[in-house]
């Protein structure tokens, strides 16, 4: 049997709610043309799909658009909105939708990311750890490359054109794999420098929804590198 | 990229310094002749593919950097030994891994996301797929254990060093 | 007095109709033409919806007529620079640039061509194919004048490096010296039908257009198809020139979006251009065909087009409700992969040999440099501005549009726009009718009445319509053999230019007095035919046409042999007719110079009117006591026009023209005559006579009733479209009360009682919703839809109304909506496919869109002048296509909701097009009548009097001196009733008696 829905009067509280943080969510501008569904990898599950999401949402059925775990499966990609006709970005709504739940409800690890970021870096090391491997793994090419003997990675270098950040991962499970990097930089004799603090390239705050969240870990990487004095960020991916 | 990107435009965040990706310098680096790589190394063949990061490509730059993300390949590994996954570029498919659905949990979920993205690269039949994000990478790496796959998930810069001319 | 001439800007279909409409009815008419030669879109068709017509066969005439005609100057290859002066007096400058090959010795015999070294990209074949900068852009190419493209000749780019085809040119005609010319043209108005550019999915990588080779779209597709594209008709994939069996096409490409192409309007034609190339590819398979359309809505929107969507569903046609993301490569090699979700929201994957693009219309860049050079306004998507009271007036007095240029449209629309432009520019030019023109002299015509007969047989390949399956060279040999043929030869298109030129050549050369044509139907090519007869001094009627291709090659293709045996038979007995056929006399009437206009609703109002500001004067029947008909029920329109302000300005200029005569409650009760002298009777007791007559009946709506019903009646709260609007024209309603409204679209339309689409329908309702949302923005509104058809730039509507939270929710034939009633209030039961969810609406106001059906009585009215009504009680015109607004009665034309549902501004312009072709017979003083006429054999008579009755035409009469019959014939129409009715054999009619017919089937027999 079908589901039923009794529309004595539209419920557009959740939609109207992102509309005001999202001015040209369009949602209601959807075709239910199914275009965005037909090119979603994450369509079909939960029994969801970006169409349905938005459909569900014009019709007011805000229990199911905010119980929904699709908003997790969703990851922001914004393929549906590469192509939709209406140019509907269904992720940035999604992005809204997930804000909504409680932090308590939300999944664990997701926030936790995000905690620790902003306390410093996603994987939570201490930004003295992350500069002491730096030097460590430098040491161990001097030691083992002669040819890389002259191989540098400053640390808070004040001017440096290029700022680099890094993704905590490295530092904290495979320290190695910021050398290949260092190595390109080095040959091709760019001016550069990390930064002991608000140094992770990541930005976990990105996912669980809270805007003020991002903001504060992007404000505090751009206040880092502006004190550096670097001209140009670079990012590692 | 895009939630530095996205985060500073959006949140109007004060900065003096431009955003930039190391793949495109990678690739003005080639170009300059500051980056001498030389593929030769490839004796074997082995053939390489790519994931395109959503937030990188089609969220920032765009095909440009899909553009130059190939082109860093090709120079590194041989023109020959790069296949191309389709779709590709802005277009690509998500790895199923971003957004926040690493951390997340839902690990099925995830998988059955990133069964799209398998399939895609699996049908390459590439020995290496070449993954410039970190999500991407643990995501790629996941889905090709999980499903069967048999390439190496990698990052680019191992593979530039590789090739690189002093 | 204003000038006597005018200019037409763009050579496509609507160009070509408004200078013929013009230089018929008396002006001179200067048609520029960016390209080499006329023809525009449409020649670049295969076929034709909704009739299957080949496009080329229909156009053809047309452009022939339009390249011979004595008061078109065709300049191609030319584009207007600038326009000074004032309505009645304009100065245009004409650049014309240079051709190279000097088109009054070029005798188009492809030389240049040939031996040509340089190839280049054919843009007419949309680049799937190469020609030489040498070059003709297509076999019927009007004027069938080679060129010679600058940007690539050899010569051109350096002097002295090639010139092939001046070494081979046996006309002397190649001038690698021409020049641009400037034309200063004095006209008294501008008509522009610049058309319009298909949308360009380049930019669209998702479509995997340009980088997957198999992804192509319709406009090339029809390349592919047509017998002129570059695979002589046989239906190819590009990749590997495999014929494909398994094909996609995807609908809405860079139309109805804003993101990717900011063409946020529809382009109207796609789904029927679609639907027909799946049909059509359907019959050019050799095997297995599996067509599929992938599609937002479904919009069959115009007359015929529902029928025809129904008739593909039956013959397999997939239609899937899903849009694609991507097109993927496919598994099997250059297949292509679809990836869909259906409404159920199941994830398909399906593989095809070939994906097609449903590329959408898009105002083209001369459009837009010409509107500013003109000053004209051009609208939010770049089309030329107009308004719905005047669909075909620009922003500047003196300067009308047609067609594709001001809002994509189907071919239908924009002839009938083309010649409401020619009513619009002609009507301000009445007094300097005929100042500017010549009249075409024929030669005189040659007595063969003695001569013995000299039959020559012309039999046309068609391209390949006949030779792909006819033998046309052995049908030619057989032609040889027969009695009195003395010369027989193929030709690939012989109603092309230079094929109608030789002709006269070779009549006068053979001496021959009697011809042939092994081609296509009469009913489109005999004129064309008949006229080269004359223009080589014989007799029209020493003519014959043998149609076997519409009856032969079309119909027994999977039988060539049979097919070549009967196309031997048909031309053996076409040959047998035209042995004993004589030269008959050019009949004429006198014309009556004023109109008949039935119906005073708004396409009778105008059509009065644009006869009476002509000064032609015009009687105006209404049989209610009140002018208006359905307009008085409108409350706006969808541009958000009121309706009532305009219709009171219109009754007013009615009822103060000295010209028409405005009779009220008033019948048409008989009609005697024809076209330049009918007589018609009126119930009032008033006869008159009238050179022409206008049928602008209406149409009326319908009553919801049965399973439609939906309280209607029952329910205070339950109201047609039409209540609604009148309570917005009473003012009264504020719907403040109205918590929740219900639309329900497609009451009675798209059933099987009422197989049509009313058309106007969506557009109103929605309309309706957004003034309901617009006085009380609280107000929850939902639409009950099956397809929304909000055409063309009607789209912006649908999408604003959505924008305003109107929520659209889908129902098919399977899931009626129901409506129930507790305690007086409404509950309606409806079903939503996307969240596949059973959905309750609680309405304080229920609306049905309610059909829009022919009125019970327009099938009696059509009788009095002989005109047909179709299937479904509409009145038919004379040619889908072509002849939108004829009837095939000469002299009787048709608009308005008689026709078919359409809103205000296509019954305004339909209208003025009516007017329009009316005016080509009220500007002459005598029209041709007919010259087949019945003839009495006194011997014979025997003075029953059986022939006066059956006659409907009253042309028979008795001479009561000698008690014979004998026929008027002015008003004989050679229908043949006396000579079936005549028990004596004393009746037969000039060249179809007897002695011709059993000649023909004896023939047969033979």
């Amino acid at each position: 049997m079908s589901d039923q829905y009794d529309l004595s009067k539209l419920r557009t509280r959740v939609k109207r709610q992102i509309e005001k943080a999202v001015p040209d969510a369009k949602i209601d501008y959807c075709l239910t043309c199914g275009l965005c569904a037909s090119g979603c990898p994450a369509s079909g599950i939960e029994d969801m799909d970006p169409r349905k999401f938005l459909r569900y949402l014009v019709l007011g059925q805000n229990d199911i658009i905010l119980k929904t775990n699709w908003i997790y499966s969703c990851s922001l990609c914004q393929r549906c909105k590469y192509a939709c006709p209406m140019g509907i970005d269904v992720g940035r709504i999604v992005y809204e939708v997930k804000g909504m739940r409680p932090k308590e409800e939300r999944p664990t690890n997701l926030q936790r990311s995000c905690d620790l970021q902003k306390a410093g870096n996603s994987t939570g090391i201490p930004d003295a750890d992350f500069v002491w491997v730096v030097g460590d793994i430098l040491e161990e090419v001097h030691e083992l490359e002669p040819e890389w003997a002259d191989l540098q990675a400053p640390m808070d270098k004040i001017d440096a054109q290029f700022y680099l950040n890094q993704n905590a991962k490295e530092p904290t499970v495979e320290p190695e794999e910021m050398v290949p990097l260092w190595k390109i930089l080095h040959t091709v004799g760019i001016d550069w420098t990390y930064s002991s603090k608000w140094w992770d390239g990541a930005n976990y705050c990105l996912f669980p929804g809270d805007p003020e969240d991002w903001e504060y870990t992007v404000r505090k990487q751009a206040e880092t590198v502006n004190e550096l004095g670097c001209t140009t960020y670079i990012n590692t991916e | 990229m895009y939630a530095t990107l996205e985060g500073l435009r959006r949140f109007n965040i004060p900065h003096n310094f431009e955003v930039v990706s190391i793949i495109t310098l990678y690739a003005q680096w080639i170009r300059d002749g500051r980056l001498k790589v030389d593929p030769t190394w490839n004796t074997e063949g082995l053939k390489f593919s790519v994931q395109d990061p959503c937030k990188l490509v089609r969220q920032s730059l765009g095909d440009p950097v899909a553009d130059d993300l190939r082109f860093v390949i090709k120079s590194v590994v041989g023109e020959e030994n790069f296949i191309d996954v389709w779709p590709n570029k802005s277009n690509n498919y998500c790895c199923g891994g971003g957004g926040g659905a690493l951390q997340a949990g839902f690990v099925a979920n995830r998988r059955q996301h990133g069964k799209t993205k398998f399939d895609q690269l699996n049908a390459t039949g590439a020995d290496v797929v070449i993954t410039p994000c970190h999500n991407c990478h643990t995501q790629v790496m996941d889905i090709c254990e999980h499903f069967g796959g048999k390439w190496q998930t990698t990052h680019l810069w191992g593979w530039i060093v590789k090739a690189l001319k002093r | 007095m204003p000038k006597g001439s005018v200019l037409v800007v763009g050579g496509g279909i609507a160009g070509v109709q408004a200078a013929l409409d013009l230089a018929n009815s008396g002006f001179l008419v200067h048609l520029v033409e960016k390209t080499t030669a006329i023809g525009g879109k449409m020649s670049q068709l295969d076929k034709t919806f909704p009739t299957n017509d080949c496009s080329a066969c229909i156009l053809s005439p047309k452009l022939v007529e339009c390249g011979r005609h004595f008061n078109i100057n065709l300049l191609t290859l030319s584009d207007l620079i600038s326009l000074e002066g004032e309505p009645g007096s304009f100065t245009a400058v004409v650049r014309q640039r240079p051709r190279y090959i000097d088109p009054d010795k070029c005798i188009a015999c492809g030389l240049c061509a040939e031996k040509c070294p340089k190839k280049v990209d054919d843009e007419y074949n949309l680049g799937i194919s190469k020609r030489k900068a040498a070059y003709l852009s297509f076999p019927q190419a009007v004027p069938l004048k080679y060129a010679i493209d600058p940007d690539h000749c050899i010569w051109i780019k350096k002097p002295g490096k090639c010139g092939a085809c001046v070494k081979v040119c046996p006309a002397d005609a190649i001038n690698f010296d021409d020049t641009e010319k400037e034309h200063i043209l004095e006209v008294g108005s501008v008509v522009l039908a610049l058309g319009f550019s298909p949308y360009d999915p380049s930019s669209l990588d998702f479509t995997g257009y340009g980088r997957l080779p198999n992804v192509i779209t319709t406009m090339e597709f029809e390349r592919y198809l047509s017998p002129s594209g570059p695979c002589m008709g046989h239906m190819e994939r590009p990749s590997d020139g495999r014929e494909p069996s398994r094909v996609a096409w995807l609908q809405c490409v860079g139309s109805r979006d804003i993101n990717r192409s900011c063409h946020p309007y529809c382009s109207s034609v796609c789904c029927m251009f679609a639907i027909k190339q799946a049909v059509i590819a359907k019959e050019h398979a050799h095997g297995d065909f599996s067509p599929s359309i992938f599609f937002m809505d479904m919009r069959t929107h115009g007359k015929g087009f529902e029928d025809y969507y129904n008739r593909a569903r039956k013959e397999g046609v997939n239609f899937h409700r899903a849009r694609v993301h991507s097109v993927l490569p496919g598994e099997e090699e250059d297949s292509l992969r679809l990836r869909y979700v259906n409404e159920q929201g199941e994830t398909c994957f399906e593989e095809f040999d070939m994906v097609i693009l449903s590329t959408g219309l898009e105002a083209n860049k001369q459009t837009v440099e010409l509107a500013k050079m003109l000053e004209l306004k051009l609208d939010e998507d770049n089309f030329v501005k107009t308004d719905v009271f005047h669909p075909v007036s620009t922003s500047r007095p003196g300067i009308f549009v047609c067609g594709a240029a001001a809002e994509p449209k189907d071919i239908p629309q924009s002839v009938m726009e083309a010649s409401a432009a020619a009513m619009e520019a002609g009507r301000m030019l009445a007094p300097a009718r005929w100042q500017e023109t010549v009249v075409k002299k024929y030669p005189l015509e040659r007595d063969v009445h003695a001569e013995v007969p000299r039959i020559g047989v012309f039999v046309c390949h068609c391209g390949i319509n006949i030779s792909s399956v006819v033998d046309v060279d052995s049908v030619m040999e057989y032609a040889k053999t027969l009695p009195d043929v003395v010369f027989a030869q193929t030709n690939l298109f012989t109603c092309s230019q230079d094929t109608i030129d030789q002709m006269v050549n070779t009549i006068k050369e053979q001496g021959l007095n009697r011809v042939v044509v092994a081609s296509c139907s009469p009913r489109t090519h005999e004129p064309l035919f008949q006229e080269t007869l004359r223009d080589a001094g014989l007799n029209k009627f020493l003519f014959e046409m043998a149609n076997i291709r519409d009856q032969d090659s079309w119909v027994h293709r999977d039988e060539p042999e049979a097919a070549t045996v009967k196309a031997k038979d048909l031309v053996h007995m076409a040959v047998a007719r035209v042995r004993g056929k004589g030269a008959l006399p050019y009949n004429t009437v006198k014309v009556k110079k004023s109109a008949l206009v039935i119906g005073g609703g708004m396409g009778g109002m105008t059509a009065a009117l644009s006869f009476a500001e002509q000064d032609f004067p015009v009687t105006l029947v209404e049989q209610t006591d009140r002018l208006g008909g359905n307009a008085n029920k409108l409350y706006r329109t969808w541009q958000a026009d009121e309706v009532q302000p305009y219709l009171a300005e219109t009754i007013k200029k009615i009822n103060d023209n000295p010209r028409i005569d405005v009779r009220m409650n008033c019948q048409v009760e008989d009609v005697g005559g024809s076209v330049g002298h009918f007589t018609t009777q009126l119930s009032d007791g008033f006869s008159l006579t009238h050179g022409v007559a206008v049928m602008a009946v209406g149409g009326e709506a319908y009553k919801p009733e049965g399973k439609w019903n939906y309280l209607y009646s029952k329910n205070p709260n339950v109201h047609t479209l039409l209540e609604v609007d009148q309570m917005l024209i009473d003012g009264q309603a504020d719907f403040k009360q109205t918590a929740q409204a219900v639309f329900i679209h497609c009451v009675g339309s798209r059933i099987p009682e009422r197989p049509w689409c009313s058309r106007v329908c969506c557009t109103h309702a929605i309309d309706s919703a957004i003034k309901l949302k617009e006085l009380n923005p609280e107000m929850d509104i939902f639409m009950l839809y099956r397809d929304i058809r909000t055409y063309g730039q009607r789209e912006r509507i649908y999408q604003e109304a959505r924008a305003k939270g109107i929520v659209f929710i889908r129902y098919d034939l399977d899931h009626l909506p129901g409506a129930t009633e507790k305690n007086g209030k409404i509950i309606i039961q409806t079903h939503d496919p996307i969240v596949d969810g059973d959905i309750t609406l609680h309405p304080d106001l229920l609306i049905l869109a309610t059909a829009i059906q022919p009125r019970q009585d327009s099938g009696n009215l059509s009788k009095f002048f002989k005109c047909a009504i179709d299937a479904h009680g509409f009145l038919l015109e004379a040619h889908m296509k072509l002849r939108p607004v004829d009837f095939a009665t000469d002299g009787v034309y048709l608009a308005g909701l008689c026709h078919y549902p359409k809103p205000l501004e296509e019954t305004i312009a339909q209208a003025k097009a009516a007017a329009a072709r009316a005016t080509i017979v009220l500007s002459q003083d005598e029209v041709p009548a007919e010259s087949i006429t019945a003839m009495v054999n006194e011997a014979k008579c025997t003075g029953c009097g059986v022939c006066v009755t059956v006659c409907a035409y009253s042309a028979v009469s008795m001479d009561e001196d000698n008690n014979v019959a004998e026929v008027n014939t002015d008003l004989c129409k050679g229908c043949g009733a006396c000579v079936a009715g005549c028990r004596s054999d004393a009746m037969t009619l000039m060249n179809v008696g007897n002695e011709q017919l059993m000649a023909a089937v004896e023939a047969a027999f033979e």
